[in-house]
């Protein structure tokens, strides 16, 4: 020992067992706030590279001539600017290729920088003015080559002849509508100008700002000194929202949020540090008395203070950062294992720079304030005083009640009030617990409303008649359902007919069902069962909220002039297809034909095997063309669902992540809080045992102190916690779904009950400790 | 030459109803090389009167000059490194690092004041205090008798001006007591070292050059141990 600082070091030895628990404390709350900050890092980052890959990265367009575009590149914050045409997105505008509505867009090479869905997968971007990118669904249906010509038609009657010289990839939209889109350079853009035609016809320039730069006051001075009018900026919304540069209105409410959960994760994170570190306040600060009755300076004692809780951090922060980068680096690892291709630019061992700096200021900060109470205790009073330990215990005013508990359960609540401030820190901590619970959970409520997670009857891919006829029989469904690729098909009839009831005449739909849509719908029933209309003995009736058919039980249909009875024997609350504008019924297939007369289909839709190839798609295309011709019109859905799937399931895995890891944490604080509470009175559970204290009296001491904790836990945990949970769930939900709140009943069950099971663990552990330990041992 | 002088030195505590006069304006000074101790009864004021000589309390009114500088002078941080070079404490309970051995407690005066041990002096009191076997034991491995030696090792290490020692045999058995007496007698004896020390054993006070008494806070000298 060559200097009083190594002190820490032989401290640290003999202490090995209260050291390991300020440490798992440590790591416990760096790992919170590491993982929450880490795994909101990187649902960002996920959602972002969603967002750039449906909506492009560009952050504002501009509609604004060649010249203000000229000056527009010029500023010193845009880091690229690109013109951008289109014409006839709507597909209705009569540019057309072989007869198919074709979008043709424009513009500069740059743009496809800012829009990785638009990327070129054969071939090069068009350099001279008759050359064109064609998608793979006009290249397929096409059956063309890089090299070959296509000739398009405009509105104006006049055909253009377009080289290809590249094959771009569809996007979910094309995919759907089965469209053919077309990408030409700017110039060729400019000469397809419709002039007097009524197609809508504009070019903007797409922006990108340079990382750091304010966009939010980019895009301001820029409407400013261009003179433009609000109509004229376009903001990629969803992009600037997830880089924080969104100030719609929307947006500052999930900010707000964010905000308010980022405040709760680091109060929770330094809560739980300073409730375990002030536990050991009364012994430290007698440790600390004693060095000063030896001749230690107050600035020794806060250089010893720094030293024990650098030894703290060194390895708690580092623990805590790992393991929490561990588990962001599991769940990034999910994303990309369970959506591939959706997040492979996602990095599986990516690092959380702001995870892993709040971990860090949370970590270092509370140690060192936690750590420096005791010293700055011992150094108010006299030396003399801290190391007769009376500095660092409240005076108690009052013994122990008795009179409403018995001595063991009194004295363990007494153990729990008697230092206000372990009363406040200890329960704070659990308290926090159940706020973060109750305000994380509005997240998933939101969740559930802002992604609608693909159902088993979203199809992959679906022919419609284009007549709404039912002519796509029912041996075709029975065929294709064995080509290869395909999971199952299920078909829908439409039938038009009209249903008397309470005196009133009204439109009615029918719409036949097979046995699997009969069991998808069973979840959404509001009354009856579907059992007998899938016997073919009734009618389903889809829930409308001015129905006149609600309470009938019994029917008049009207189909091909005839009228039939028919039973109601359910009302089904919602169904995958609009039924907002009048009556619809659903039936059998067998009630379907004997009321309409047809057996036949007028959707047929396809649920693929997620490793289905476009060869397999184009085969039941061709099968489907086969039989139908050009009566029927296809959609594929694959892209869009799987946009769909890979939002929705960054968002589960993070959000149900944050929960969880909050539910851990709360168990894992709990335990750690009571053993080390335990620990600090040894001596005193030592001399109750040597005077008479049996194992049932002490665990019932120790759970009463517990249960004290937990009590005022709960208690302000719920006061503040259901509140929050209110004004988080208006801010995210009824602002803008408009639905109620509803009091969180389940979550609180959940997040109690966790509390209770870690109460019951947590008393448990000292208790078989004690056992173990002799009673001069303890003393 | 005057190690110690203490001019009306006065300690309160509480008000009203409660207020205690623990020390009433004591006045008395002892010089190199004297061996003091202080009698009275519990509650009498001895250890207050004890902790206001080392700075270890501060005093409602009075001086307390030790080797002629008012320690109620100094600031905080002045009085206790001031403290840490001139005063030697021995508490009744020992008050050792239970994280550090014998030696390693013996030393730890002198580290704290950023001054390397000498190994001859380390030695050597190792062996006045008969602890050289025991020199890498903790604390809790050591008898009350040689746990209250290394404490009186660690308040002579630094050869400090005046050894104040609170009831030093009070957790000792007679032969413990009588050779932790001896020990500071043979410092006070050899080493010239000034030392005042509480204790409620009369036997004790024999060996002392003088012993005072206090009683309700007011000390008296009632002349050499001999006498």
């Amino acid at each position: 020992m060559k200097h009083y600082l190594d002190l820490v070091k032989f401290s640290a030895k003999k202490h090995k067992k209260q050291d390991r628990m300020i440490r798992l404390c440590i790591v416990l709350s760096v790992f919170l706030v590491t993982v929450i900050f880490g795994m909101a890092e990187m649902e960002m980052r996920a959602q972002l590279l969603q967002a750039e890959k449906s909506d492009g990265s560009y952050h504002a367009a501009f509609l604004v001539d060649k010249k203000e575009a000229a000056l527009l590149g010029m500023r010193p914050e845009v880091e690229c600017i690109s013109s951008y045409g289109s014409v006839n997105y709507s597909l209705n505008d009569g540019y057309t290729i072989e007869g198919t509505e074709t979008c043709i867009l424009g513009f500069d090479e740059e743009l496809l920088s800012m829009f990785p869905a638009a990327d070129i997968i054969e071939g090069e971007f068009p350099k001279n003015e008759m050359e064109a990118v064609l998608n793979e669904n006009a290249k397929n249906r096409l059956r063309v080559q890089v090299g070959d010509r296509v000739r398009m038609q405009t509105p104006q009657g006049i055909t253009r002849t377009y080289r290809i010289v590249g094959i771009t990839k569809d996007t979910a939209l094309m995919a759907e509508h089965d469209a053919f889109g077309m990408f030409i350079n700017a110039e060729s853009f400019e000469k397809l100008n419709p002039g007097d035609i009524d197609a809508h016809w504009e070019l903007l320039y797409f922006v990108k700002f340079r990382s750091f730069c304010n966009i939010r006051r980019a895009i301001r001075d820029i409407t400013v000194q261009f003179g433009l009018k609000e109509s004229q900026v376009r903001e990629n919304v969803k992009v600037l929202a997830l880089m924080f540069q969104s100030r719609d209105s929307y947006m500052m409410q999930f900010y707000f949020v964010a905000a308010v959960l980022a405040v709760l994760v680091v109060a929770a994170g330094v809560l739980m540090i300073a409730a375990s570190m002030n536990s050991r306040v009364a012994k430290r600060t007698e440790f600390f008395g004693m060095m000063r009755c030896l001749g230690a300076t107050e600035k020794q004692v806060k250089r010893f203070v720094g030293k024990e809780a650098l030894g703290w951090c060194k390895t708690g922060i580092p623990t805590g950062l790992l393991l929490g980068t561990a588990l962001v680096w599991i769940l990034c690892g999910m994303l990309r294992y369970f959506s591939p291709g959706l997040f492979d630019e996602l990095p599986v061992f990516g690092v959380s720079p702001m995870g892993i700096a709040a971990g860090i200021f949370v970590g270092f900060i509370t140690v060192f304030l936690a750590a420096k109470s005791p010293a700055k205790r011992a150094a108010e009073v006299s030396p003399l005083t801290a190391v007769s330990g009376n500095a660092g215990r409240e005076r108690m005013k009052k013994g122990a009640n008795t009179r409403f508990f018995k001595i063991d359960i009194a004295l363990g609540i007494h153990h729990a009030w008697g230092s206000r401030k372990n009363l406040f820190l200890v329960s704070g901590s659990f308290a926090f617990s159940i706020i973060l619970f109750l305000a994380f959970s509005t997240a998933i409520d939101f969740m559930h409303r802002a992604i609608t997670p693909l159902r088993p009857w979203s199809p992959d891919i679906y022919f419609y008649t284009k007549d709404a006829s039912n002519a796509i029989p029912k041996e075709l469904a029975e065929e294709l359902s064995d080509y290869s690729g395909v999971k199952y098909v299920f078909g829908r009839g439409y039938g038009k007919g009209s249903v008397k009831a309470e005196g009133q005449e009204r439109d009615l739909t029918l719409v036949s069902y097979d046995s699997r849509q009969f069991l998808w719908g069973e979840d959404s029933l509001l009354r009856g069962s579907t059992e007998n209309v899938e016997k073919g003995e009734g009618l389903l009736l889809v829930y409308r909220e001015d129905s006149v058919l609600m309470d009938s039980e019994e029917v008049t249909i009207f189909t091909q002039g005839q009228g039939r009875e028919a039973a109601l024997c359910g009302v089904i609350g919602n169904i995958p297809y609009d039924s907002s504008t009048q009556e619809m019924a659903l039936c059998s297939e067998k009630t379907f034909k004997n009321l309409t007369g047809e057996e036949g289909y007028a959707v047929l839709d396809f649920k693929l095997f997620s490793d289905a190839e476009d060869s397999d798609v184009e085969q039941i295309r061709q099968a489907a063309e086969k039989v139908l011709g050009k009566s029927i019109g296809f959609s594929d859905k694959r892209i869009g669902n799987r946009e769909i799937k890979g939002a929705s399931l960054s968002m589960a895995v993070f959000l149900y992540g944050f929960l969880g890891v909050i539910t851990l944490i709360a168990f894992f604080n709990i335990m750690n809080c009571i053993a080390m509470s335990v620990s600090s009175r040894l001596k005193e559970y030592g001399a109750m045992r040597a005077v008479g204290m049996g194992m049932g009296q002490f665990l019932r001491m120790v759970f009463g102190e517990a249960a004290a904790y937990a009590l005022f836990g709960s208690f302000f945990g719920l006061g503040i916690g259901i509140p929050l949970n209110r004004k988080l769930f208006l801010s995210l939900v009824t602002f803008r779904w408009g639905e109620p709140w509803e009091f969180p009943a389940w979550e609180i069950s959940v997040i109690l009950g966790v509390m209770l099971l870690s109460l019951i663990l947590a008393v448990l552990g000292p208790a078989k400790q004690i056992k173990g330990m002799d009673v001069l041992e303890l003393s | 030459m005057e190690i110690l002088r203490v001019e009306d030195l006065c300690k309160t505590y509480g008000a009203g109803e409660t207020r205690v006069e623990a020390v009433k304006n004591v006045s008395f000074s002892m010089s190199r090389g004297e061996f003091g101790t202080v009698v009275g009864v519990s509650g009498s004021g001895k250890s207050t009167l004890l902790h206001c000589i080392g700075g270890l309390d501060t005093a409602d009114g009075g001086k307390v000059f030790l080797n002629g500088r008012d320690i109620f002078h100094m600031k905080e941080n002045e009085r206790t490194i001031f403290r840490r070079r001139n005063v030697g404490f021995i508490f009744q309970s020992f008050h050792l690092v239970q994280e550090l051995t014998v030696e390693q407690n013996i030393i730890f005066p002198l580290l704290l004041d950023y001054r390397k041990p000498e190994k001859a002096s380390v030695e050597e009191m190792l062996e006045v205090l008969g602890l050289e076997n025991r020199r890498h034991h903790l604390p809790g491995q050591l008898s009350g008798g040689q746990q209250q030696r290394t404490a009186i090792g660690r308040a002579l290490i630094t050869k400090p001006s005046i050894v104040l020692a609170d009831e030093p045999t009070g957790n000792l058995d007679s032969k413990s007591s009588q050779d932790v007496m001896d020990l500071l007698l043979g410092a006070s004896k050899h080493f010239k070292q000034t030392v005042l020390m509480i204790t409620h054993n009369m036997n004790l006070t024999t060996s002392a050059d003088r012993v005072f008494r206090v009683a309700d806070g007011k000390l008296e000298e009632l002349g050499g141990g001999q006498e």
